[in-house]
């Protein structure tokens, strides 16, 4: 269960202070799919650098099942994000150089998940979001589009995560490819029972949610 | 796979560049390992020729240069008395003093020509005929007290004395015996054992030398102490080399001699002119110590660019590291492992290179820095009539320790330029170490800029 209270976060920019997060406070429950539609510059982005604990909020808490993470120092946010979130990006990230099977690898390195577990598990993910030992083998550059965000999919569920913060994810994709994306993040979801936070503009994908929230301007609304 | 297989892989990701890298780091590579073999093989020939040609003094009576001149004789107290110098090793004293007809039977083996009749009646310095007549070169004779080296140095009167057959004499010998040169024996007929008159005494040959000059090997050499009582000159000495344990104690050792002396000798060292000859391989020395950390330095601004440029180049990669949970230090080592590759690869192929060009790179500093010209050496012989001993420097030297030679200093000049070069272990260790330098300098600023990318980042810039 994740559990948001009053979390604020303002820059300080040439322009004078934005704030880009205001008093958000929501909850998601294990398993659950929850979609936040916002547009450009809304403080989207923001509020999942907060939630992975890329970036510190000013003020406000961040609870995940019991433990606050708020405030955590750095050391504590990178084992946290090794280990309890998973990212998947709206570009992939992959690692040009690393094979698909590498790169699923380098998370559960990063989680210090077993060594000697870590090449059926990453064979495992793979398979479970359709790529098979050929796919594996191949680098991000011999993958298709839609093949690079299944394999960041398979990467961000790897170590088995409380939490996926997915940003745009089909942004890249056509809308068919899109939409086998977002069932893989259902059912891995609902697998793993794990919570997923999806930020999108597709209202056809946010529709596909459990729930939908909306950010304008730093604040964060429930739509009905 | 872990932080340093990634870094030691990512440096083969792109080919080019890693090409690129690999190839300007083993050039300065290569550039400082033979500006260290240079630099080795230059400190090696000096310390060889200080160690060996530069730590004596020659000390003569005042007024007195090699049978020239005027003055009066030093005396063995005067001369033992310098023993007591600090630094001072060894004194190797010499009386020289010449045969008339009238006093030898020995004919000399060197024609007078217009040279000798020109100059022999100066000075008093005439043969049988003074300074009208026919002029007849006298034969020299040299007293000393050390003729191990004698016979090794490269002494009276220029080239090197070899032993052609019998053997010497002890130091210490007051014995009638004499060791002649090669033209004084051939023209006298005298062969070991033979046996010539000089002062009216019976003098043998225990050994022929070849000087490899026909001043030197018309001369004869015997002992100090009999020279002195056969030419009543008991404690008279016409020139001493005084050797100093260091060079860098020579001028210390000159003034005490000096006043120790006092203006009863001329006291000369050869510190200054082995210094004069030695300032060019001191500049090659330089040259080399300043372009080997230059090119090391170099080497080290030339990776640390390149792997800023990587750095920047996939901060967003980095980012995303950091976001999957990888610690600051986990990606710095990943950056570090690859610098390393490049430096070590660099180093490798700088190696190789460095040591096969070492040795025309350092003929080549060293001709440019005016080393190879022997003609900058003093000529300290007196040529005609010379006759102190000259037989101080200890083997290979070819100074002038005794003063009255010419050409002693000649094969010193000759040899500058013959430097060995070579690479040993710490050559080999000296590249590792400069690889290790490189990449950490290479790394520092690579590393600073890692460790301030923030995973934030990457969001935004999606």
């Amino acid at each position: 269960m994740l559990n948001v209270e009053n979390l604020n976060k303002t820059f300080k920019t040439d322009g004078g202070e934005v704030h880009a997060v205001r008093d958000v406070s929501f909850h998601a429950a294990d398993g659950e799919v929850v979609a936040i539609i916002g547009a450009s510059g809304s403080g989207k982005s923001t509020l999942l650098s907060l939630l992975g604990l890329l970036d510190a909020p000013d003020e406000g808490s961040i609870d995940m099942n019991g433990t606050q993470l708020a405030h955590l120092d750095a050391a504590g946010r990178t084992k946290y994000r090794s280990r309890q979130v998973g990212f998947v990006f709206q570009a992939f990230n992959l690692i040009p150089n690393l094979t698909a099977k590498e790169n699923v690898k380098l998370a559960l390195e990063f989680a210090e998940w077993p060594k000697d577990d870590r090449d059926a598990r990453a064979e495992q993910m793979l398979s479970m979001v359709g790529l098979g030992a050929d796919k594996a083998s191949r680098r991000p550059n011999k993958l298709s589009g839609g093949e690079q965000q299944r394999v960041a999919i398979a990467r961000a569920f790897s170590a088995q995560p409380q939490l996926i913060l997915a940003d745009e994810p089909t942004g890249s994709l056509d809308r068919a490819t899109g939409q086998k994306i977002v069932e893989l993040l259902r059912n891995a979801a609902n697998t793993q029972k794990t919570t997923v936070l999806v930020v999108t503009h597709d209202e056809k994908i946010a529709k596909q949610a459990d729930r939908r929230l909306e950010i304008e301007d730093g604040v964060l609304t429930e739509i009905a | 796979m872990n932080a340093l297989r990634r870094g030691v892989r990512n440096a083969f990701r792109n080919a080019m560049r890693s090409v690129g890298v690999v190839v300007i780091l083993a050039v300065a590579i290569a550039l400082s390992i033979s500006m260290l073999i240079a630099r080795d093989a230059v400190t090696a020939k000096i310390n060889t020729v200080r160690s060996s040609t530069g730590n004596t003094i020659t000390v003569s009576p005042a007024g007195f240069f090699g049978g020239q001149g005027g003055g009066t004789p030093l005396t063995t107290a005067q001369i033992t008395g310098l023993l007591s110098i600090p630094n001072v090793t060894a004194v190797q004293a010499q009386l020289s003093e010449r045969l008339t007809t009238s006093q030898t039977n020995l004919v000399t083996p060197i024609t007078a020509g217009s040279l000798g009749s020109r100059f022999g009646g100066f000075g008093g310095r005439s043969g049988a005929s003074g300074s009208t007549g026919t002029f007849s070169v006298p034969i020299s004779v040299i007293g000393t007290n050390s003729p191990g080296n004698s016979l090794v140095g490269g002494a009276n009167g220029g080239g090197t004395e070899k032993l052609t057959s019998g053997t010497t004499f002890s130091p210490t010998s007051s014995a009638d015996v004499a060791i002649v040169g090669t033209d004084l024996a051939t023209k006298n007929k005298l062969k070991v054992g033979s046996t010539f008159t000089a002062w009216k005494t019976t003098i043998t040959v225990v050994g022929i030398y070849d000087a490899g000059s026909t001043f030197a090997n018309a001369d004869a050499l015997m002992p100090l102490a009999t020279v002195q009582k056969l030419a009543a000159a008991t404690n008279q000495i016409t020139g001493a080399t005084v050797v100093v344990n260091n060079i860098n104690n020579v001028a210390a050792a000159s003034t005490a001699i000096t006043k120790k002396l006092g203006s009863a000798a001329d006291v000369t060292s050869t510190q200054a002119t082995v210094q004069s000859q030695l300032a060019p391989l001191n500049s090659v020395k330089d040259i080399s110590t300043y372009t080997l950390i230059g090119a090391v330095i170099g080497a080290a601004i030339i990776l640390l660019l390149s792997m800023l440029m990587i750095v920047r180049e996939r901060r967003r990669e980095i980012g995303v590291l950091k976001a999957l949970g990888a610690t600051n230090r986990s990606v710095v080592s990943q950056f570090i492992a690859e610098s390393t590759t490049f430096t070590v690869m660099g180093a490798i192929v700088g190696f190789i290179v460095g040591v096969i060009i070492s040795s025309p790179i350092t003929s080549a500093l060293v001709s440019a820095s005016g080393g190879s010209s022997p003609g900058g050496f003093v000529r300290r012989g007196t040529g005609f009539g010379g006759g102190g001993s000259g037989f101080t420097p200890p083997a290979g030297a070819a100074t002038g320790g005794g003063g009255f030679r010419f050409g002693g200093t000649r094969g010193l000049g000759n040899t500058l330029t013959q430097l060995h070069t070579s690479a040993g272990w710490s050559t080999l260790v000296f590249a590792l170490l400069a690889a290790i330098v490189i990449a950490a300098l290479g790394s520092t600023v690579a590393s600073a800029t890692i460790t301030r990318i923030r995973p934030a980042e990457v969001l935004r810039s999606e």
